[in-house]
């Protein structure tokens, strides 16, 4: 765990001083405005106000397709960089010859992007406030929402940190990092083209699209955390051995 | 300070390093010559612990390496060869990282990160971007990173690649002067700078250590090779003399300046004859021929051709890296 601190605060120092979590936070806010809009103004047009869900469940739920897409731009373009132009630059030979240890480095890198996506996600919290003035919120579904969304976050960033760690080019690590992700993304959409039987319910366990749903509605099932921590976690401690691995190439 | 055993590096069938072994004692300046290609970066990055060797062990201030890697790291300031630099950052952010990834207790960071500036030189460009800097600069604010922790031991891939003569002059001066409080073990493939500040060297040629010793010891290798002999005479005919001996490669003569009838003679003996014994004859020859000799003196080598001579002789065969 030796560097952690130092290496998290300097990747937050580049994320920030240079224009892509800027560019990114812009067309991230823009596409996730628009979506919510668009639905806002979908209820509005509806005849029944007294259907059970609303626009917010809507967003992180039912509709959270949309959501998911835009989150397989942003994420693999924030760790695209972490390890790919490191060695591309060849300051991860400074970086491995001062005292610390591939954990620390893998960990530090990879909070630092998670907290530049949360740090993207907060400014969403006003659409809640805002709509807020036209009826009730329930807090708690909120709350599981972000939860949520937090967990495919983790998932999404740890891999694609573990893919900018197989290459020295950024484009491939973007390219398998998307290739990734939407790979587990697809996995997800197997729940509606499988008839029901087995392979119907591995995918419904690992669609992404169904873990929003169901926080969206406040239900957090224990599953889903534990399948986004394992493939966090995987991913991270492969990485880490990928990092240890250079010194024997 | 650092002890290297037996270290070898094979990439695949392709063998970097072989079986060097050497030792750095505390306070010495030792410079680490070689042709491009030779195995310097790599056998340095082994010493750093950027690489794992294959075979052999390193040891940095009593510490393994590969065993005790970060005790052995928090020993050692390394500047890699192409001064890798994060170009976004400010040169005191940079320092401020790079002592904080080094232990440098929180605080007492901030006066090591100024040590280092004001030691490398480069106090007037801490507020710029990395991005900005010249190559020179660029080349400083990676030798503040060596030191920012105050290491004993510095490691430093050729520190002058790719300066101007003066910043060149500049670096030798702060290395000589660092040298003072540190071990410095640098490579280069520049000679000047192995005898402007080192005082020991250690050669490498392809993949494997040559020569090892202080910069008179290497010079010393290649005496008794060479002779020079002032003498008058003619000298077509003293050469033709002396060529007929046996042990005598070759003789050279040059007219000495202000002088019509005297020349300098250089005589080379074939490296498996006794130099002294074939001096002997070659003296006797000359008087024998009628010349009048009036100087003898062992040619002093020049670093070059000891250094070409190390390097061409154990170069490999198969052009490896």
């Amino acid at each position: 765990m030796s560097g952690f601190a130092a290496v998290y605060r300097r990747e937050m120092l580049s994320l920030w001083v240079t224009p892509l979590a800027w560019v990114l936070l812009v067309v991230f806010l823009l596409l996730q405005g628009t979506i919510f809009y668009s639905i806002v103004v979908h209820f509005t047009s509806l005849a029944d106000l007294a259907v059970e869900t609303g626009p917010i469940e809507a967003y992180f739920g039912q509709e959270s397709v949309f959501l998911l897409m835009t989150l397989l731009l942003v994420c693999p373009a924030l760790t695209m960089r972490t390890f790919a132009e490191e060695r591309r630059s060849g300051t991860i030979e400074t970086l491995l010859t001062a005292p610390v240890t591939p954990a620390g480095i893998v960990l530090g890198k990879y909070l630092a992007v998670l907290t530049t996506y949360a740090a993207m996600w907060a400014p969403t919290v006003l659409y809640v406030v805002v709509l807020r003035k036209t009826g009730s919120i329930d807090w708690h579904t909120v709350g599981s929402s972000y939860l949520g969304l937090l967990g495919v976050g983790a998932a999404y960033l740890a891999l694609g940190t573990l893919m900018s760690s197989m290459s020295k080019s950024q484009l491939i690590a973007l390219l398998l990092a998307i290739f990734a992700e939407f790979g587990l993304f697809v996995l997800g959409v197997g729940e509606y083209v499988f008839e029901p039987g087995l392979v119907h319910d591995v995918c419904a366990h690992l669609s992404i699209g169904s873990q929003m749903e169901e926080m969206s509605r406040g239900i957090v099932d224990l599953r889903r955390i534990v399948f986004d921590g394992s493939i966090a976690i995987t991913s991270l401690f492969v990485t880490s051995r990928v990092v240890d691995s250079w010194r024997w190439g | 300070m650092i002890e290297a055993r037996h270290v070898s590096k094979d990439y695949g069938s392709v063998v970097a390093v072989r079986d060097v072994s050497f030792d750095v004692a505390k306070g010495e300046i030792v410079g680490f010559l070689g042709p491009n290609g030779a195995g310097k970066t790599t056998t340095l990055r082994m010493l750093a612990g950027f690489l794992g060797a294959t075979s052999g062990s390193v040891k940095i201030h009593g510490h393994d390496i590969a065993t005790e890697s970060l005790e052995a790291r928090a020993k050692l300031g390394y500047m890699p060869e192409a001064a890798p630099l994060y170009p976004e950052l400010r040169v005191r952010e940079y320092l401020a990282f790079r002592a904080a990834l080094k232990r440098v207790p929180g605080r007492e960071r901030k006066a090591a990160v100024e040590r280092s500036l004001e030691q490398a030189a480069v106090k007037d460009v801490a507020e710029t971007p990395i991005g900005q800097l010249s190559k020179g600069y660029r080349q400083r604010v990676a030798l503040a990173d060596a030191l920012v922790s105050n290491p004993p031991l510095l490691i430093l891939d050729e520190p002058t690649a790719g300066l101007d003569p003066n910043q060149i002059v500049e670096v030798r001066k702060l290395v000589r002067e660092l040298g003072q409080s540190h071990t410095i073990l640098l490579s280069t493939h520049i000679l000047p700078e192995v005898e402007a500040v080192c005082e020991r060297a250690l050669v490498i040629a392809g993949g494997g250590l040559v020569a090892e010793g202080t910069i008179a010891e290497l010079k010393a290798r290649k005496r008794g090779r060479e002779t020079r002999v002032t003498v008058r005479g003619d000298a077509e005919k003293l050469c033709a003399a002396l060529r007929e001996l046996a042990g005598v490669k070759d003789v050279r003569a040059s007219a000495l300046a202000g002088a019509t009838d005297v020349v300098e003679l250089v005589l080379e003996t074939l490296p498996d004859a006794d130099a002294d014994t074939t001096l002997e004859r070659c003296v006797a020859a000359l008087v024998a021929a009628g010349a009048g000799v009036r100087q003898v003196s062992p040619a002093r080598a020049s670093l070059e051709a000891v250094f070409a001579e190390l390097t061409q002789v154990e170069a490999p065969k198969e052009g490896d890296a």
